[in-house]
């Protein structure tokens, strides 16, 4: 097998970047590579390049361009607006809302907020991995700072009711954040943080076709969050830190094109993703996640019947097909994954699923290369 | 061939995935994830550290080889480390290496390596497979300092058929050279002997935080008189001396423990002289022999000549040509004829009834 032909399916653990991001990456490191923060010509070059590419990213998500803060990725993001309302905080009552199956960049955070002795309250999800509306509000209170809840699950692609959910919470007048992690939504979802009713947003340029280590936090203009990085005064004063002009460039150009074809691209995707499932499922004895419910285009998420899903990673990658099993760890090991535990999947089965994710440059075909492949290998297993 | 090699991020397996390798075969790395902390991961120290597992990556890359690591933990937890636990916790002395070999790694790593198309399994292990007509036996190593075939007397003929031990016929430092020589970083890496699960912390802290045993009980001396009291049975085998009150004159050793009754019998060296004890869950590679035998009764030990009487199927009893010190129940039993390996199993508990004080 040679590597060029190897079929990446992996694409909700990260994407190619495309030609335009390393464009505009290149052009910003070598003409405007100084600090945005100087005072001389090439600064302001890299300055104006910073708040052009800010203006564009914000339009793009309904968002004024003050609302954006540049990080280092989602799980900054996540980790800045889910802990500073706990530190230094008065209210020992405070109390934090989320889910069971949030990326573990929330639940990281979450769990340290639970060991400063605040109470934390993790919404359960049914077997499709889907949170219930009624359940977060139930758990929200007056000491209720964060709810933070997912736009979509990164493992299954369910789509969460994060309007409804922030409707709900409107109504309840709390003064509380909501924040949601959108990381693996925007994908391939079309978003308007306003409309979708939340005060904060994590999101990561690698999911998309951007680099990795850029991304930023939505914050929206009626709530404020004190700094997580202390130091120089970039980025209105809220991050710290030389600002990753070529890497904010390179997101937003990468921003430009998923959004300019982002109804064809899913399009695409969605085709693709049905040729294989329905492949896979004409075959073999299998259940897709969250084949019921609204889910996003470019995950599949199978369960196969009495088969080893690590081996069968194992099986596809040495036949040229990268997929993923659950959260890695440190060693490489992959362990059943937390969203499948919280959708009560039993434990002779949990070892069983694989993620299958799509991407914007899934080829014409690659739905039935990539069914043949497993295929083949579920046979070569008997 | 297709060959699934365990490689643990030491030197040995190092050098057999790059043997196989520069032999043209298609070699897949693998390194089996045991054991892991509270929150998924790996231990510190021990042999299936975090950095091991990142040696036997670093060495798979330099090989230009596939390298997974897949995850263990479970089976190995339930398999190996609950039994070294109640093994401690019945006054037993544990070989949680071979309980590893016998009911985790070669039974889920062979039926992976079948699931990969794999036509066998290589491990680094010291000692070597022989095929003889039809059988596949098992035999020591060459340079018998290193032998480990003790470790893997559970092998039968048939899963033989799938393995091989690329080193059997090799020296460490020739081992050491060759990883030198393919520029592999593990060729001068310390050997680990530690138990994995339990690295360089003493191994009755672990037993307990994990088991509540800990009841204090009686020392009985040889003659039935109370000599002191102790802590909690499992801090015992038999043939340890640590722990015991001194000033006896002679120095004692432990020669039985009575778990139910949570008393620790103490007495002379004499008194752990043994001549015959039995094996259970005895296997055999190619079923029973019984001429010429020799027993280890530990790993690495001298090979003591003995006559076996088969009580059951899976149940030996084994005499001793010269009685000896030092069996302890819970080790294995192992048996040989010259280099050829027959059968062993576990030296049962009976022995701790025999010692008669």
């Amino acid at each position: 097998m040679k590597k060029n032909e190897y079929l990446y399916l992996d694409h909700a653990a990260s994407t190619p970047m495309r030609d335009v991001a390393f464009e505009a990456y290149k052009k910003t490191e070598s003409e405007a590579f100084a600090n945005s923060a100087g005072g001389h010509a090439l600064s302001r070059k890299a300055k104006n390049i910073l708040e052009e590419s800010r203006d564009s990213i914000a339009s793009h998500f309904g968002a004024a361009p003050k609302e954006i803060t540049f990080t280092s990725g989602g799980t900054e993001a996540d980790n800045w607006i889910i802990k500073m309302p706990f530190i230094n905080n008065k209210n020992k009552n405070a109390e934090l809302v989320t889910s069971a199956i949030e990326h573990e960049a929330v639940l990281g955070s979450a769990e340290w907020v639970e060991s400063l002795g605040y109470k934390v309250n993790f919404i359960p999800c049914d077997n499709n991995s889907l949170i219930k509306t009624d359940d977060v509000l139930e758990q929200v209170n007056p000491n209720t700072k964060i709810v933070s809840i997912m736009l979509a699950n990164n493992e299954t692609g369910v789509v969460q009711p994060i309007k409804e959910i922030s409707y709900g919470l409107k109504s309840l007048e709390s003064g509380l954040i909501f924040h949601s992690d959108v990381v693996q939504a925007v994908a391939t979802t079309k978003i308007d943080f306003h409309n979708l009713g939340v005060q904060s947003a994590a999101l990561s340029g690698h999911k998309i076709g951007g680099p990795k280590g850029i991304g930023f936090m939505f914050l929206s203009s009626e709530v404020k969050v004190p700094s997580f990085f202390h130091g120089g005064k970039q980025e209105l004063e809220r991050r710290a830190g030389t600002v990753n002009v070529s890497g904010v460039a390179s997101l937003s150009a990468a921003l430009d094109e998923q959004q300019k074809n982002i109804t064809k691209q899913n399009q695409n995707i969605l085709k693709e993703r049905t040729d294989f499932e329905e492949m896979i499922k004409h075959s073999l004895d299998v259940m897709v996640v969250g084949d019921s419910v609204k889910r996003l285009e470019h995950i599949s998420n199978i369960q196969f019947k009495n088969i080893h899903s690590e081996t069968l990673m194992v099986a596809l990658d040495l036949q040229g097909l990268g997929v993923s099993r659950g959260s890695a760890c440190a060693s490489g090991a992959q362990r059943p994954s937390h969203v499948l535990q919280a959708m009560k999947v039993s434990n002779d089965k949990i070892n069983s699923h694989l993620r299958f994710s799509f991407g914007w440059n899934t080829q014409v075909g690659d739905g039935i290369k990539a069914a043949k492949i497993v295929l083949s290998s579920i046979e070569g297993m008997k | 061939m297709r060959i699934l090699v365990a490689m643990s991020g030491g030197v040995d397996s190092s050098v057999v995935a790059g043997l196989l390798k520069s032999q043209g075969h298609d070699v897949i790395g693998v390194t089996m994830k045991l054991w892991e902390g509270p929150n998924g991961e790996m231990p510190e120290t021990g042999c299936c550290t975090a950095s091991d597992s990142e040696d036997a990556r670093k060495v798979a890359a330099t090989l230009d080889i596939p390298y997974y690591v897949l995850d263990y933990t479970e089976s190995f937890s339930e398999k190996v480390v609950d039994n070294f636990i109640d093994m401690y916790a019945q006054g037993l002395t544990p070989n949680p290496c071979v309980e590893c070999n016998r009911s985790v790694k070669f039974d889920h790593f062979l039926k992976q390596a079948k699931n990969l198309n794999c036509d066998k399994v290589a491990t680094g292990h010291y000692a070597k497979v022989i095929k003889k007509e039809d059988n596949y036996e098992l035999h020591k190593a060459d340079y018998l300092d290193k032998d480990q075939s003790y470790v893997l007397h559970m092998l039968s003929s048939s899963t033989l058929e799938h393995v091989m031990f690329p080193l059997g016929t090799i020296s460490k430092p020739e081992v050491r050279q060759i990883a030198a020589d393919l520029g592999l970083k593990t060729a001068f890496k310390k050997d680990s002997q530690d138990i994995c699960f339990v690295g360089k912390k003493n191994y009755r802290n672990f037993v307990d935080k994990r088991i509540d045993i800990s009841t204090s009980g009686d020392i009985v001396n040889s003659d039935g008189s109370t000599m002191g009291q102790h802590d909690g049975v499992h801090e015992f085998t038999v043939g340890q001396r640590k722990g015991i009150p001194g000033g006896q004159g002679a120095p004692k050793y432990v020669t039985k423990i009575d778990v139910q009754n949570k008393k620790v019998f103490v007495g002379e060296k004499q008194d752990l002289l043994i001549s015959d004890f039995y094996l259970e869950d005895v296997t055999f590679v190619n079923g029973i022999q019984n001429t010429k035998l020799a027993i280890q009764t530990r790993y690495n030990s001298e090979d003591l000549p003995c006559e076996i009487e088969q009580i059951s199927e899976s149940r030996l009893k084994v005499t001793l040509l010269q009685p000896t010190y030092g069996v302890a129940p819970g080790q294995f039993g192992v048996l040989y004829t010259g280099t050829k390996l027959i059968g062993g199993g576990r030296i049962t508990s009976k022995l701790v009834e025999k010692v008669t004080i």
